[in-house]
């Protein structure tokens, strides 16, 4: 099953996701939780903490800054990008807005 | 003056924004209100009807620079305040509103009304003109492009871990930007503990407390302006406040 939460700022979509994820991983699906929100709070709502949630800014950044090579497979890119939470959920972050560059909104 | 609000989604950013725009003129101001959040919430706040007219292409011609690069203006004839005065919508108390960058279509066919928005902008004579505007906080372009005109940039928190942790971000970004002064507006308070939290949070000074206000919401849920609904409730007296003391400040500098 691969599920997107879209909608209006403050609407409810992080809290949507991270409920959904962990109540699927607590029924024993293995889950993936991307976060692709440009401010990216999902951890915060998995309840992975402030630290664990900023810590994934930090490798999305590495990645960017080109510190880490490109991996190939899907599984290579989890190892990387991905840390595990509550009810084995497993977060990456596909966006950030740290570094901002001029002229790109 | 010229204000920025920026916070995470929900924070309460178009909702203060708009009262705050108003009251700033009925002091008098000139007021050019700006929405560049793609998700419609300036108008609703300002009390203007949610249109979905930008600046047209026309506003706009292009034209080769010196060394052949391709640059834009305004159209020949079109002043910054004229073209204002012809494409903005006017709210109650007067306040002159823009809405930009609406998530409608492809990528790249606004370009156009976003080269009219930013040239206004960015010749608008700080003098005749104040600006109030509601920006998406989750994006570089709280601070580049399209918020580059604040002075003064408002970041609006909730006291939650997820709308402190946005606003510290946030102020890590205004580092870089040109913005010479970042202030919190800690909103939905409940107390000064919250207010506390909210300083604590997001190390920023906090230039004032909005309260949580039930008004509000009843607002939001009949679509109207919390100013035209009920004038004397604790979000607008909040503001009002607001407004006083930026304009004070502004007066000494
Ligand atoms: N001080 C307040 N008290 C109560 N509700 C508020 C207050 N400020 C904002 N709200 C409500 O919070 C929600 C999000 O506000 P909004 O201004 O749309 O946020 P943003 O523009 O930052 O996304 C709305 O339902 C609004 O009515
Ligand atoms: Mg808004």
């Amino acid at each position: 099953m691969k599920v997107a939460v879209v909608g209006k700022g403050g609407s409810g979509k992080t809290t949507t996701a991270a409920v959904l994820a962990r109540t699927l991983a607590r029924r024993g699906v293995p889950t993936l939780a991307l976060d692709c929100d440009t401010n990216p709070n999902l951890g915060l709502s998995l309840g992975f903490g402030e630290e664990r949630t900023e810590s994934l800014i930090a490798v999305r950044d590495a990645v960017d800054e080109g510190d880490q090579e490109h991996a190939g497979s899907a599984e290579e890119l989890l190892a990387r990008f991905a840390i595990e939470g509550p009810d084995g959920v497993r977060l990456a972050v596909v966006s950030a807005i740290q570094n901002p560059e001029p002229g790109c909104p | 003056m010229r204000v920025a609000f920026v916070g995470k989604g929900g924070a309460g950013k178009s909702s203060i924004a708009g009262v705050f725009a108003r009251m700033l003129a009925r002091q008098g101001a000139r007021v050019l209100a700006l929405d560049s959040d793609p998700m419609p919430g300036l108008a609703y706040s300002l009390g203007v009807p949610s249109q979905d007219a930008g600046i047209p292409a026309d506003a706009v011609e292009e034209y080769e620079d010196d060394d052949g690069r391709r640059r834009y203006r305004l159209r020949s004839g079109l002043d910054p305040s004229a073209a204002i005065e012809r494409y903005s919508t006017v709210s109650p108390d007067g306040v002159r509103f823009l809405q930009l960058g609406k998530a409608r279509g492809v990528k790249g066919e606004n370009s156009l009304s976003h080269q009219a928005y930013q040239l206004i902008v960015d010749s608008l004579s700080s003098d005749d003109w104040s600006v109030v505007g509601d920006l998406p906080g989750g994006t570089r372009q709280a601070f580049f492009g399209w918020g580059r005109f604040a002075q003064t940039v408002l970041v609006v928190a909730e006291p939650t871990p997820a709308s402190v942790l946005t606003a510290r971000r946030l102020a890590r970004l205004a580092l870089h930007s040109s913005a010479p002064r970042v202030l919190a507006v800690a909103n939905k308070t409940r107390g000064e503990a919250d207010v506390r939290y909210v300083e604590r949070g997001t190390g920023l000074p906090v230039a004032g407390s909005v309260p949580y206000d039930e008004t509000q919401r009843d607002a939001d849920r009949r679509g109207v302006a919390l100013l035209d609904l009920d004038a004397d409730t604790p979000l607008v007296a909040a503001v009002a406040s607001l407004v006083s003391s930026l304009s004070a400040e502004e007066a000494l500098r």
